[in-house]
């Protein structure tokens, strides 16, 4: 083993990866730029995004003024999902407030309220939602809708139910209710981060890996080092290879230091086998790295580069699910997204991390993220070598 | 007056030469804005369920076609005699409805009979929409077998005001516009100034006669020039394929907008005047004005679940405040008195990034 690094060192392509190697660890900035900002961006992209919806701001209009309408208002603002946020006197007032975003959501409890509950007269009460946040709509109506259900259930016990009951029709035919007990597997305390935060890895890799390989290639072009390397008896392939490896290790490096945040930072349990994320990770790294060195032949300067890489990345990462589900994409786009390197990291990392999958169910993911990682790797050493030649 | 209009003129002629920088002004903004809007949502429907009938009875059978019938849900087959969170761990559903094998007997007797309702975790919101469906089947369900016996005594009637179809490309599509305005244009103002830095020609601005204040004014106009073409593709897209429209007063959107062009402009004129370089110039650029109006303005997700250590990075996130303006413009229509306290804020941030870009660029001013 030792004899075969040594003369794997001594080879000319050792000599270029020493040299490669020595030049970035000699610029200790660039080393740490290449490990630190995306860990650091992984923690605040886990902080800051969460879809949960609680803490709801409701305002409420009481024209009863009854003990059953106080008891409605109780169990509207008992569970976290809303929260109590003024009394108004009328629905004028209360639709301001809800236009300028002081208020999300707004209940209305007509007069006759306790008065028809008591006459066994079915009542409606109105409850007004700021349906602009589509999935705040959705789950808060939900919310709601389980409110009123519960609501519903427990005056049954009570006297007033009872009374409620008889005088809307004598219970001949009573049939039994079903009642769903749901239970969430993977992730019983539905903790938010897990999901997005195993999905921006990738698009971290991705983008880091393009930006960082195009950056190195153009440089040692725009400094004109890169017709000495060529004048070396090194072939192109050795020249490209030992270019971006130590690249490669690096960044995977910041790799494993991000799945290190994910586990210790926001607790995501590893129930799969690590190596099997490990492994997508350095696929999807091999990809952005080519998609650099692909960019970075087309183009001359630094600057060029970059603005090139401003029409694959945004794009890549808005077609990725790593935000939000593929699944909520429409039906068309969704074949779309089949053919980005993240879903499927996104995929194996989601599998094999919080549902502990094996690589029986995820082959098909990894397939893919193979076959992208040749052929963008061929391409972009195809053009490399055209270009050079 | 005439100096900044001279340097305005130079600075858009050298950008319509430059037609990678051009796309990226005017055609990469709208292809996100199609594209993200289009992608980026969380209402899930239509999602894959594997249902196990252990009882097999008629009331089974119709709970099952409830579920069936909806429009959240569709039914794939699952072997019952394998587990159905194998379907989980396969990707192949996202719920699994489990009906015991009693379920038909308690039903007639009008016991209370339970179902469980497994549901793939791993992503939470998913999860919460999927048991919020699920449940609303249920009561359905509930209500139609019990039917004139047992009416609800208390109905919610609920109104979705600002957005009644819940169509999430209307919320996000705002929002997306905002974020086409906070980065792209910086980005090209910061290009052009960090330019003069790196090739030395600020030297010939510093020989010359003109001011600072005309100098950077003449920059700021001449972006604010390309991000107005920008804001009138994108809001025409807005307006005709998106089908938004002014939701009340349109001044409050038009004042903010133009506050908002100046403020970001004003910010890539003193990132590229306090960086003369370029590619690092571009970049300290596009990770604040992506990374901060992404994360902190409540583009995606409410601001409100930033934990509190970091929340508070949002009230000095200036696309924060134009976000919530354009969509009250666009969706509530709360006017001036909902939103006249942004639009100054906007404002004062912008004359902020002005002070300190020209305090960089007063050196040149020394010499008289």
């Amino acid at each position: 083993m030792r004899k075969r690094f040594s003369a794997l060192l001594n080879s000319r392509m050792g000599a270029l990866i020493l040299k490669e190697f020595r030049q970035i660890l000699r610029d200790k900035r660039l080393a740490m730029s290449l490990i630190i900002p995306p860990t650091l961006q992984l923690l605040l992209f886990g902080f800051a995004l969460n879809p949960t919806v609680s803490g709801l701001h409701l305002g409420v209009v009481d024209d009863s003024q009854s003990i059953e309408s106080r008891e409605l208002r109780a169990q509207m603002t008992e569970s976290k999902s809303f929260e109590a946020s003024g009394m108004y006197l009328s629905v004028g007032d209360l639709s301001k407030d809800l236009a300028n975003g002081k208020l999300d959501a707004g209940l209305v409890i007509p007069y006759d309220y306790s008065r028809d509950l008591e006459r066994g007269k079915p009542v409606t009460v109105q409850v007004l939602l700021n349906g602009m946040n589509s999935n705040t709509a959705t789950i808060a109506q939900g919310y709601t809708e389980g409110v009123i259900a519960t609501y519903n259930l427990g005056l049954a016990g009570e006297g007033l139910h009872a009374n409620f009951q008889q005088v809307a029709a004598p219970d001949v035919n009573h049939r039994g209710l079903v009642n769903l007990v749901p239970a969430y597997l993977f992730n019983p305390g539905l903790e938010p981060t897990w999901f997005i935060v195993s999905g921006i890895l990738g698009v971290l890799l991705i983008l880091n890996g393009s930006l960082i390989a195009a950056a190195a290639i153009v440089k040692e072009r725009e400094t004109g080092t890169l017709e000495q390397l060529l004048m070396s008896p090194a072939s192109t392939t050795q020249i490209i290879v030992a270019k971006l490896l130590p690249l490669f290790v690096l960044l995977c490096m910041m790799g494993l230091m991000a799945l290190t945040v994910m586990r210790l930072v926001f607790g995501i349990p590893f129930r799969g086998n690590v190596l099997l994320v490990v492994a997508a990770a350095a696929l999807c790294l091999l990809c952005g790295i080519s998609i650099g060195t692909f960019i970075a032949t087309f183009t001359k300067t630094a600057r060029q580069a970059q603005l090139t890489l401003f029409f694959i990345n945004p794009p890549l990462t808005s077609l990725s699910g790593a935000f939000t589900p593929v699944e909520a994409m429409p039906k068309w786009m969704q074949p779309i997204a089949q053919f980005n390197p993240i879903q499927h990291f996104g995929q194996i990392s989601r599998g094999a991390m919080i549902k502990g999958s094996g690589i029986a169910t995820l082959w098909p993911n990894f397939l893919a993220l193979t076959a992208f990682t040749l052929v963008l790797v061929s391409l972009s050493i195809w053009r490399f070598r055209k270009q050079l030649s | 007056m005439r100096r900044i209009f001279a340097q305005a003129r130079k600075e858009l002629t050298q950008l319509l030469r430059d037609r990678l920088a051009l796309g990226l002004a005017l055609i990469l903004p709208v292809v996100l804005l199609l594209l993200q809007s289009t992608a980026i949502s969380l209402t899930v429907s239509d999602l894959p369920i594997v249902v196990q009938d252990l009882d097999k009875s008629l009331a089974s059978q119709k709970l099952v076609d409830a579920f069936r019938n909806s429009l959240s849900f569709h039914v794939i087959s699952w072997p019952t005699d394998k587990q159905p969170d194998l379907a989980f761990e396969a990707n192949k559903a996202r719920g699994a409805l489990v009906i015991p094998d009693n379920f038909g007997r308690r039903i007639a007797r009008g016991e209370q009979a339970d179902v469980q309702m497994l549901v793939d975790g791993s992503d939470a919101n998913t999860a919460r929409i999927i048991s919020g469906d699920a449940e609303q089947i249920i009561r359905a369900f509930n209500m139609a077998t019990a039917g004139a016996s047992h009416p609800e005594p208390v109905t919610a009637a609920i109104r979705l005001w600002y957005n009644p179809s819940r169509s999430s490309r209307k919320f996000y599509g705002p929002g997306i516009f905002v974020m086409g305005m906070s980065i792209f244009p910086p980005l090209l103002a910061t290009l052009a100034m960090s330019k003069e830095g790196e090739q030395k020609t600020i030297l010939q601005v510093f020989v010359s006669n003109i001011s600072a204040h005309e100098f950077l004014l003449g920059k700021i106009l001449a972006f604010m020039i390309v991000a107005t073409g920008e804001a009138i593709i994108m809001l025409a897209i807005l307006f005709t394929y998106f089908g938004l429209q002014f939701a009340g007063d349109p001044t409050p959107f038009l004042v903010s907008t133009i506050l908002y062009m100046f403020c970001v402009t004003t910010f890539g004129n003193m990132i590229g005047s306090m960086i003369p370089s370029q590619v690092a110039a571009m970049q300290a650029v596009a990770l604040t004005g992506f990374l901060l109006v992404y994360m902190f303005s409540g583009l995606l997700f409410p601001i409100s679940n930033i934990p509190a250590s970091i929340r508070w990075l949002s009230n000095i996130v200036w696309g924060r405040y134009y976000i919530e303006i354009v969509r009250d413009s666009l969706l509530a229509g709360g006017g001036w008195p909902a939103m006249w306290l942004k639009v100054i804020i906007i404002g004062g941030i912008g004359a902020l990034f002005y002070l300190n870009a020209w305090r960089y660029l007063r050196r040149m001013q020394l010499k008289d």
